[in-house]
């Protein structure tokens, strides 16, 4: 009696795996951005089922972005891009060594079980991850030295490998050779690139004449010069888009500084206090998304205002299917909160010179405004002195200039109370 | 010892072992599979990719028409409309809700007296002529009582914009797809100038006041028109001679991108919101009354 249940349970653990698939495994191939593909529009708030791609047109798209960037094992790029298809090489396909003994397939060694092998940040850890892991395909990138509308150079994507980002799970790769964070940094940019021709596609199905027929043109002067050459325009030029920073004033009086940049950060100019708080404890404006959260959460909304639309209509069925695309291809929404600056830890770096570039440029991609134009010069860097003052000042100033009296709230952490 | 029902002992462990097997394989939502890539037809697009030859390139028609024609109309809203949404104010209440003042959804604007529907977008969506060139005169896009003063706006590419800031508090501005998020201090401005063309017109919000919103819409040639308070517009100056196909939207439309698709058959108006005309110089096009009726604005 003993053994026949222990022989069940064996049979069970056995054909159990073998029932959930054991075969060979297919060959790595990109996925389609579903999401977009279900919604092609830059504005989700104003999407229909109308809009939603044929499954020919899908076809269409997974065909035109093989036929110019190739599979995850065999990486193409058209010379317009301005990559380096040796480089991508060594950072695409499985992990393998060369006929030098040289290791290939560094991306999928590395970054895919977070970043995911399209590049789309929905590796099989991503939901684990707080916050998630870049989504690349949009082409937004957060940590530059560049302008808030251009792309990172290769120096700053090779930066954010090289330190990691602090605050996040995204680890150091120092222990990489140059050579090997090179390739990775440029296959970075072929899957971002890849992404933002995908989504250029889809979007463009709206655009055609009644003539077409629901297909793209599949001609050099559409695919290549209308859209993949102002993609890569915008990576070649960010070389040229650095920020000019002046340099700190050498005879800076450091204690005016700061108390300067206590002003102006909680002055209605710079207005830092709005959302990072008066305390700087990052608790001001709590309840916005960064851009990829904001698209999903806008469609969820949508939703919610058709959830009435008929039963068995096509708007039904759309809605049903997109349902079904959200809960596989997209992550959940979450809000991202300023930084808390008391902490001293910073995603793009805790450089002095990181700071300046963060309130300069504002955060591509999250909520944080830029200040150039509006803040001069020298006042950034009094806010940045200020604001590297704030993880030291325990028991002083915190807020105090504000009449807002700082006291240990329940478990240990500093809460404020307006006295009006 | 007390007796164990062996039957329960048995049956446990089997499905335990299920339950845990069933975890350890996954039955998180499964990823949708998207279409595969046709690996022959790649290939071929590929090649005729890089060898700089393609297909069927339509030779550039000839450019024949001469002189300016314009367009008028009016859009009138037809149907009952519902209560306008207040919008839940959660910050700066001293200043965006000052003495009870309510801040309403600003989506869909009526001409009390005639229906006039206001926000109406219509652009051209290509043209082969362009009579003026930028206009470097500084438009206003201003917020005050922590609204857009303009819920719609438009403005051809390379026209500078003067964002302002009425409010004693400041606002951050920020312009999707342009990368524009920038500060604007209390009673202050900062020039933008859109350096790009947009499709549909794009959200204008605020970071620090989440119920901000507006649209705009930037065209290379600017021939661009927002309907007025009592729904009438005019694009002036557009080239005769050739077909315009003019595309039409509103922020509340249920159309596709916000394209507002009308019953026309003479214009052959598609559900996209889009139709075709070729102006004779010197014609003024009038639409006359063009009726917008609830249900393409969601009730």
């Amino acid at each position: 009696m003993i053994i026949t249940t222990r022989l069940s349970l064996l049979a069970l653990l056995v054909l159990l795996p073998l029932a959930s698939g054991c075969g060979p495994t297919p060959p790595a191939s990109f996925r389609l951005n579903m999401v977009e593909a279900i919604s092609p529009s830059a504005e989700k708030d104003s999407i229909s089922a109308e809009q939603a791609l044929t499954p020919a047109q899908e076809k269409q798209v997974a065909t035109i972005l093989a036929a110019m960037f190739g599979t995850p094992d065999t990486p193409t790029c058209l010379p317009e891009t301005g990559l380096d298809p040796a480089k991508l090489v060594l950072a695409a396909g499985p992990v393998r060594s060369d006929i030098v003994g040289r290791k290939n397939g560094l991306y999928r060694e590395h970054c895919v079980h977070c970043h995911g092998i399209t590049g789309d940040g929905m590796g099989p850890t991503a939901a684990f991850l707080n916050p998630y892991p870049r989504d690349y395909r949009p082409g937004v990138f957060k940590f530059k030295s560049t302008e808030r509308a251009s792309k990172p150079t290769h120096a700053d994507l090779y930066r954010v490998l090289h330190e990691g980002l602090a605050g996040s799970s995204m680890p150091s790769f120092a222990l990489l050779s140059p050579v090997q964070i090179d390739a990775l940094v440029e296959y970075v940019k072929y899957l971002s690139m890849r992404g933002e021709t995908e989504l250029a596609l889809m979007r463009y199905y709206f655009e055609l004449d009644e003539e077409d027929e629901g297909k793209l043109p599949e001609t050099r002067e559409f695919l290549v010069e209308e859209i993949l050459e102002p993609i890569a325009e915008k990576w070649a030029s960010a070389e040229d888009q650095e920020i000019e920073v002046p340099e700190m004033p050498e005879d800076l009086d450091l204690a005016a500084s700061i108390a300067k940049g206590r002003e102006l950060f909680h002055g209605d100019k710079a207005n830092c206090v709005k959302c990072h708080g008066v305390t700087a404890l990052g608790d001001g404006q709590a309840n916005d998304y960064d851009d990829w959260s904001k698209n999903i959460y806008k469609i969820e909304e949508k939703l919610k205002t058709l959830a009435d639309s008929e039963p068995d209509s096509e708007e039904r069925q759309w809605i049903a299917e997109f349902e079904r695309v959200l809960a596989g291809d997209a992550l959940t929404p979450r809000t991202i909160p300023p930084r808390n600056l008391r902490q001293g830890i910073y995603r793009g770096g805790r450089r002095p010179l990181d700071l300046y570039y963060r309130i300069h440029a504002g955060i591509n991609g999250a909520p944080m405004p830029a200040a150039k134009g509006t803040v001069a010069p020298e006042d950034i860097w009094h806010i940045v002195n200020y604001i590297r003052s704030l993880p030291y000042d325990f028991d002083g100033e915190l807020g105090a200039d504000r009449a807002v009296a700082a006291q240990p709230g329940p478990a240990g952490r500093l809460v404020a109370t307006q006295e009006d | 010892m007390p007796e164990v029902p062996i039957t329960i002992v048995r049956r446990l462990p089997p499905a335990v072992v299920l339950v845990l097997a069933a975890t350890v394989v996954g039955c998180g939502p499964a990823r949708v599979a998207g279409p595969l890539p046709d690996a022959a037809a790649a290939a071929a697009l590929r090649a005729s990719l890089t060898s700089g030859e393609s297909a069927g390139a339509a030779a550039e028609e000839v450019v024949s028409g001469t002189g300016w024609g314009s367009l008028t109309g009016r859009f009138v809203f037809v149907g009952t409309t519902g209560e306008r949404r207040v919008l839940t104010v959660s910050k700066d209440i001293e200043v965006c809700s000052k003495d009870g003042m309510k801040l309403y959804d600003n989506s869909l604007r009526l001409d009390p007296a005639s229906n006039g529907l206001a926000d109406v977008v219509i652009f051209v969506r290509k043209s082969r002529r362009v009579k003026n060139p930028v206009s470097t005169e500084q438009l206003v896009f201003d917020q005050k009582n922590c609204e857009f003063l303009s819920p719609v706006f438009a403005a051809r590419v390379g026209q500078p914009i003067d964002v302002r800031n009425s409010d004693p508090i400041g606002h951050n501005t920020n312009v999707s797809g342009s990368s524009f998020n920038q500060l604007i201090p209390a009673g202050d401005g900062t020039i933008f100038t859109p350096n790009r063309e947009t499709g549909m017109p794009v959200s204008v919000t605020c970071n620090i006041h989440p119920w901000m919103k507006a649209y705009a819409v930037f065209r290379d040639d600017g021939y661009v028109a927002v309907s007025a308070a009592d729904g009438s517009f005019t694009i002036s100056d557009l080239p005769a001679g050739e077909p315009l196909e003019f595309q039409v939207w509103h922020a509340r439309s249920l159309g596709p991108n916000g394209g507002l698709g009308l019953q026309k058959p003479e214009l052959k108006w598609s559900s996209k919101g889009r139709f075709e005309i070729t102006l004779e110089p010197d014609q003024v096009r009038d639409l006359g009354t063009l009726e917008v009726p609830a249900a393409a604005l969601g009730g």
